[in-house]
């Protein structure tokens, strides 16, 4: 019996339920569009009415995975360990936003994209503190970090740019997260929908 | 002849396979509910159920039934004193693991 693949893969069951990072990942290219005035998403209202479907598109999804892998509540560690990590996720995006490039006065001014860089950044360090950093979570959020830290984003504003850039990594990184859920949690035989649950 | 204290010994209740799997799942969390725990252990719905009876009228977990969305869900818990027989089990699997490396050299 493995004991550290038993209790990690309990452990990071709540952080690997990568198919949230579709809506998420398609709000970051929404938000993008929207910027960009491109068709209707010039309109702010269409913004907030695609944010409420993308969101609402996230309870069948929990619903998928409640029904499927079950329900699990992490440890109080766990937890104050996302918690932490959210934190230090926003601290990075925004003041590393705005140390690489923006319009204040102590900002670096570098011809870099500090959307793609920060979310780059903060993702690396969001899965290396809570669960663990996987190969793909290195390549999809390093390769993030690293063209958004390459000097050819001089000219116009990037970060709408980066907003894509992100979203497309979102997605990407969720759905292999996710493959590697469904490889940790085999099916055992039994298992159905209509055997959901089981008194004992 | 009495056992030397220092020597480990192994808890029954938890040393099968799947009631151990069990346990150190819901170690490492601080609730799972029966679809979580049949997918960690892959075991069958009938050797889960009945390895969690055993393991609730021993004390070491705690079962609570609730409906979710109409439907009926089983929520497992660890006890206080199910996670301490856990951790000193392991504990002891380690030491034992220790012992017959030490033999071997």
């Amino acid at each position: 019996m493995e004991r550290k693949k038993l209790e990690s893969a309990a452990a990071n069951y709540s952080y690997l339920r990568g198919l949230f990072s579709i809506p998420l990942g398609s709000l970051c290219i929404v938000a993008a569009l929207g910027n960009w005035g491109l068709g209707p998403l010039r309109h702010a209202w269409i913004f907030i009415a695609a944010a409420l479907v993308l969101g609402a598109a996230c309870l069948p999804i929990n619903r998928y995975y409640n029904e499927h892998y079950g329900r699990v509540t992490p440890s109080t560690r766990q937890q104050s360990r996302a918690f932490v990590a959210t934190i230090i996720a926003v601290a990075v995006m925004v003041g590393g936003s705005f140390l690489l490039r923006s319009r204040a006065s102590w900002s670096l001014d570098l011809p870099v994209n500090p959307i793609a860089a920060s979310f780059g950044l903060l993702m690396l360090a969001y899965y290396a503190i809570v669960v663990g950093l996987r190969t793909h979570h290195v390549v999809i959020w390093g390769g993030l970090l690293v063209a958004g830290l390459l000097p050819v984003w001089s000219g116009a504003d990037p970060s709408n740019i980066g907003l894509v850039l992100a979203g497309v990594a979102a997605m990407t990184n969720g759905i292999l997260d996710h493959r590697l859920l469904v490889r940790t949690f085999e099916p055992s035989k039994d298992l159905g929908v209509e055997n959901s649950d089981a008194g004992t | 002849m009495p056992e030397r204290s220092d020597e480990p010994i192994l808890d029954r209740l938890i040393h099968e396979p799947g009631r151990l799997a069990i346990l150190t799942v819901l170690s490492s969390v601080s609730d799972a509910d029966f679809v979580f725990l049949q997918r960690t252990t892959g075991l069958t719905k009938g050797n889960l159920s009945s390895h969690l009876t055993k393991l609730e009228d021993a004390g070491l977990v705690e079962i609570s039934k609730r409906f979710i969305n109409r439907r009926p869900n089983t929520n497992v818990a660890l006890t206080p004193v199910g996670r301490q027989r856990t951790a000193h089990h392991w504990d002891q699997l380690e030491r034992l693991k220790g012992l017959s490396q030490t033999s071997d050299e």
